[in-house]
């Protein structure tokens, strides 16, 4: 079977719900098995993943039409390199406006592309019905929620976010208290270079990243296998 | 032998994309196995030519040798459509010169089929242009085309206005062209390619291309759209009705 190209859209429909710092433990996630990644920062202004991850990361603006190009022409290519895009909540729907126009998922289908979006989820009303625009509009692209346990109380709107046939179950990610948080954020914070250098393997970060780094194979497994039968993911 | 269709593409004024309505035709006929030949009568150099060289043949209507070249050849000719782009300005008075060969007679006759395709400019003067036509469309498909590709195109009449012009009109119909991505459509125009080849990421000379997928997406969505529109007015009901029924037995 030729190996398909993963892309992983993490993506929110509000600020401030931790998206860029998912999608920055993402593209170490593959850094750190020495696999090779492009990250996309997709944003109208304000680059951030690009400042913590500058080797890996392009910038577009989706601004113009040369924008979609620096974007979309890359995330066609069927080099087998997974990708993640950092997309900003204000251009979730211009993003998706173009992928609808130059029918990017049909593209996807021909080629060994397999797309897949993670919605970072918060309680805010909007946020559902923008997961539920989108699953509705894309019935063939995996929609996964991801409840980060920083945004609110989960329990609280985790029902807002069904799961998607296609995607599968919701995936968490623990909360990090607030200095940890603090020297992750710091641009020159890296993941694996925090696990190259530390001994306490029972470190919160440590610990956080042990739990996430398993989310995400689990996301690729899922991703890479298709659809997983329900059976299967009962018993699971 | 069916009967021959003949399709003029004409517009009063340049510069509101009539070549593009006539590739956008061309493109649809093939894509449908429908032998298509064209003419371009922006003699001597054609842009209709530089995009379908293979079926494209310039002509200076003008001269009663290409004028024969072009209806004498009607009854023989292998192709089932012929698709003629006007060069601006000269759609009323090549209306005139068909009447006076006697081939808006033939087309009475039900000899032959005849569509105009008549792309609308922005102005009111533009309206009255359809005054001019409407006289020799009597036993003719009239098209209406409102192009919007480059959006430049600003309308300047409102729609009730248009309706008056449009209601005096026996058997028109009325299409839109919609808007195409400006950059997609510069670099079609670049690649001097048709639109199908455009999409399908090839080069003039059959090798692959390398446009932009963006690109090629925009592009794909358009035709699909302007061939919908097409499909809306049922083209090819009226330009070949025997195709269409193969069609449909072929299916059942």
């Amino acid at each position: 079977m030729q190996r398909r190209t993963p892309i992983f859209i993490v993506t929110s429909s509000r600020p401030r719900v931790g998206k860029t710092l998912i999608a920055r433990a993402l593209t170490e996630y593959f850094c750190a098995q020495n696999r090779p990644v492009g990250a996309f920062d997709v944003n109208p202004d304000e680059f951030k993943l690009i400042d913590h991850l500058p080797a890996y990361t392009a910038a577009a603006s989706l601004s113009d039409t040369r924008g979609e190009m620096a974007l979309f022409d890359q995330l066609v290519l069927e080099d087998t390199v997974p990708k993640v895009v950092d997309l900003n909540h204000q251009l979730l729907d211009r993003f998706f406006s173009v992928i609808q126009q130059i029918d990017f998922m049909a593209e996807v289908r021909r080629r060994a592309i397999a797309p897949m979006v993670l919605f970072v989820a918060d309680p805010d009303e909007r946020s559902r019905q923008s997961y539920a625009k989108l699953r509705d509009r894309f019935p063939d692209l995996p929609l996964v929620p991801v409840l980060n346990e920083s945004v609110g109380r989960v329990s609280a709107y985790r029902a807002h976010f069904p799961p998607t046939r296609l995607g599968g179950e919701p995936v968490s990610i623990p909360a990090l208290s607030p200095v940890v948080r603090s020297v992750v954020d710091r641009q020159n914070f890296s993941f694996v270079g925090y696990v190259q250098k530390t001994n306490d393997k029972t470190s919160e970060l440590y610990e956080w990243m042990g739990r996430v780094f398993i989310s995400f194979r689990e996301l690729e497994v899922r991703l890479l296998l298709g659809e997983v039968t329900p059976q299967l993911r009962h018993s699971a | 032998m069916a009967k021959p269709a003949v399709i003029l593409v004409g517009a009063d004024k340049g510069g509101v994309g009539k070549t593009t309505v006539s590739r956008a035709l061309l493109d649809y006929f093939i894509a449908h196995n429908i032998r298509t030949r064209a003419f371009d009568t922006e003699s001597p150099k054609g842009t209709l030519k530089r995009f379908h060289p293979d079926v494209t043949e310039v002509v200076d209507m003008h001269s009663t040798a290409d004028q024969m070249k072009i209806f004498d050849t009607l009854p023989h000719t292998d192709a089932q459509v012929t698709v003629i782009d006007i060069r601006a300005g000269l759609l009323s008075t090549t209306l005139k010169s068909l009447r006076d060969i006697g081939f808006l007679e033939a087309a009475k006759k039900a000899q032959l089929t005849f569509t105009v395709f008549h792309i609308l400019g922005p102005s009111i003067a533009s309206l009255s242009e359809i005054d001019e036509t409407v006289g020799f469309m009597d036993d003719a498909h009239y098209i209406l085309v409102k192009n919007f590709i480059n959006n430049t195109t600003f309308f300047e009449w409102d729609p009730a206005t248009y309706n008056s012009y449009f209601r005096k009109i026996k058997d028109a119909h009325d299409i839109t062209i919609p808007k195409l991505n400006e950059m997609a459509c510069e670099q079609v125009e670049i690649a001097s390619v048709p639109y199908v080849s455009f999409v399908a990421n090839k080069a003039g000379d059959g090798e692959p291309g390398n446009y932009s997928f963006v690109l090629r997406g925009y592009v794909r969505h358009w035709l699909g759209n302007v061939w919908a529109e097409f499909d809306r007015v049922k083209l090819i009901d009226m330009v070949a009705p025997e195709v269409q029924r193969k069609g449909a037995a072929r299916q059942a």
